[in-house]
């Protein structure tokens, strides 16, 4: 992997740690949206049972 | 065309070697390089541009059909919309540097989206125009790559999470520290100076204390790790971000335990007294009609939004970080465009440092203002502070040329109040010895005397 051309060092322990920590704050990140789509669906599906009752 | 020699390169903009700001004539330019051309006409033409200077996160432009001030690494010249006053991020109070910490990560969400990442994650970049913190800088952009890192990373923890988190959870004074360290607070610093419970907060521990021993273990590992083959996938990124806004965002900070941020519930005017000194800087505000204005030691900008309700570019100083804190909040709430608060101490004003001692301007550099309130200030100048009443004529003067001055006496219970227990030295504290103090240098156009308070507002117009 080459090193973009920019004036800024990024700092060597700053770019490993990134390396890092990606995978695992993007799986999270992953989960979250999942999670608050799953959220969303089930929060729908009982507004509408609820609504349903009371008519 | 060469250098005429009224430009000048601006020389806070050297260390980018894509372009650089200069000045001629009095207007700002921008030159961007030849070098830069691909990330900058992605930046225009993937919709990237129009959508942040629409949205109010970045600072618009005109392409001008102009040679440049090295014209032989010119691509383009633009000339910048001009912000109304540049602060500091050692000028702002928490939530500032939060609101600015979130438009960074906000745009930098934005430039993924669009194929494009920031490069760098100053918080200079950031100012403060028409009440919301916008990105001043156009050559923050390039190409996103799939795979690399955030090269801002680091300098994005070093300049808003670390002092955010040292002012929430050490001490509020510890923002300060963006003075002295300018390409902000080493993180091993931070590290050492925040509490242990902040390993408890999973951001703080990554991004701060587990990226200072990387920071420390690390050390000048380069080579290895370009041979290591590993990625930052476009989630990882997405990833990262996410995480920096949350770990923002947890960081909170409220201004309870000072006292300076009550003042106006406890203030020593009756009703009467106060009216009359809203009415005495009105009749101000319509006898200079100013353009521009300070308000040193303004509180949480109570006088400072008269001026700021006409229209006047307005900047509100106070050395409470408490105080500041609630005249932002009040100005985000309101919307108000044109008033900015902001954090100084006024025995020590920001002084000229960085590079050369130009990068950052001192106060002085950044004025005059049209005009200036000091209202119930000088007294603490002058007696906490034992600033002889000359010297603060002197200095007054040249940061405006109109000057609403609130002259506590000696009798009124707060001059005793900061008098109690030392020894009055301060034979020439009185009215007339103020008169005598700026009457060598301004000529007083009205004596407003603020009801039973035995306070008097001078309005003072410079000779010069």
């Amino acid at each position: 992997m080459s090193r973009p051309l920019t004036y800024l060092d990024p700092g060597s322990g700053s770019y490993l740690l990134q390396l890092l920590i990606a995978g695992a704050l993007g799986a999270l990140f992953a989960l979250r949206i999942y999670w608050s789509r799953i959220k969303r669906t089930m929060l729908r599906l009982f507004g509408r049972a609820k609504d349903e009752r009371d008519e | 065309m060469s250098a005429t020699n009224e430009a000048r390169g601006h020389p806070a903009s050297f260390r980018d070697r894509d372009g650089f700001l200069y000045e001629r004539d009095g207007v700002l330019y921008r030159q961007v390089n030849r070098a830069y051309a691909a990330h900058y006409d992605l930046l225009m033409q993937s919709g990237l541009y129009d959508r942040l200077v629409s949205e109010g996160a970045l600072i618009g432009h005109r392409e001008l059909a102009q040679p440049g001030l090295a014209p032989g690494l010119a691509y383009k010249v633009l000339e910048p919309e001009r912000v109304e006053f540049v602060s500091y991020p050692y000028e702002w109070c928490f939530s500032q540097l939060k609101d600015a910490a979130l438009a960074t990560l906000e745009t930098l969400s934005r430039a993924l989206e669009h194929g494009l990442t920031l490069k760098d994650a100053s918080a200079c970049n950031i100012q403060f125009n028409r009440g919301r913190p916008v990105l001043i800088d156009s050559l923050s952009f390039m190409k996103y790559e799939e795979g690399q890192p955030w090269i801002g990373y680091r300098q994005f923890c070093q300049h808003f999470l670390a002092p955010l988190a040292l002012m929430a959870h050490t001490d509020i004074r510890l923002g300060q520290l963006l003075r002295v360290h300018l390409d902000g607070i080493p993180l091993d610093l931070a590290s050492r100076l925040l509490p242990w419970r902040t390993h408890l907060n999973p951001g703080l521990q990554v991004h701060l204390h587990l990226h200072a021993s990387a920071q420390r273990k690390v050390g000048d590992g380069r080579e290895s790790l370009g041979r290591s083959g590993r990625r930052v996938s476009r989630l990882g990124m997405r990833g990262l971000v996410d995480s920096l806004r949350r770990t923002v965002k947890s960081v909170s900070w409220e201004p309870d335990r000072t006292d300076w941020a009550r003042y106006p519930e406890f203030h020593n005017y009756s009703e009467g007294s106060m009216q009359q000194k809203l009415a005495a800087t009105e009749k101000f505000l319509d006898g200079v009609g100013p353009r521009s204005l300070w308000d040193l030691g303004a509180n949480t900008g109570q006088f400072s939004r008269l001026a700021s309700r006409r229209g006047i570019a307005t900047l509100a100083f106070d050395f409470d970080p408490g105080a500041v804190e609630l005249n932002y909040r009040q100005v985000r709430q309101a919307h108000d465009p044109n008033l900015l608060p902001l954090l100084l101490d006024f025995t020590n004003p920001s002084p000229s440092q960085g590079w050369a001692q130009l990068e950052r301007e001192s106060l002085v550099d950044r004025g005059p203002a049209d005009a200036l309130f000091a209202l119930a200030l000088i007294h603490h100048l002058a007696i906490s502070n034992n600033v002889p009443l000359a010297s603060l004529a002197d200095f007054l003067l040249r940061l405006a040329k109109s000057l609403l001055i609130e002259f506590v006496p000696k009798a009124d219970p707060q001059v005793q109040r900061l008098l109690a227990g030392r020894t009055d030295i301060f034979d020439d504290y009185s009215s007339d010895g103020f008169e005598a103090a700026f009457r060598t240098k301004c000529v007083i156009r009205e004596r407003l005397p603020v009801g039973d308070s035995g306070r008097t507002l001078y309005w003072l117009e410079s000779r010069r």
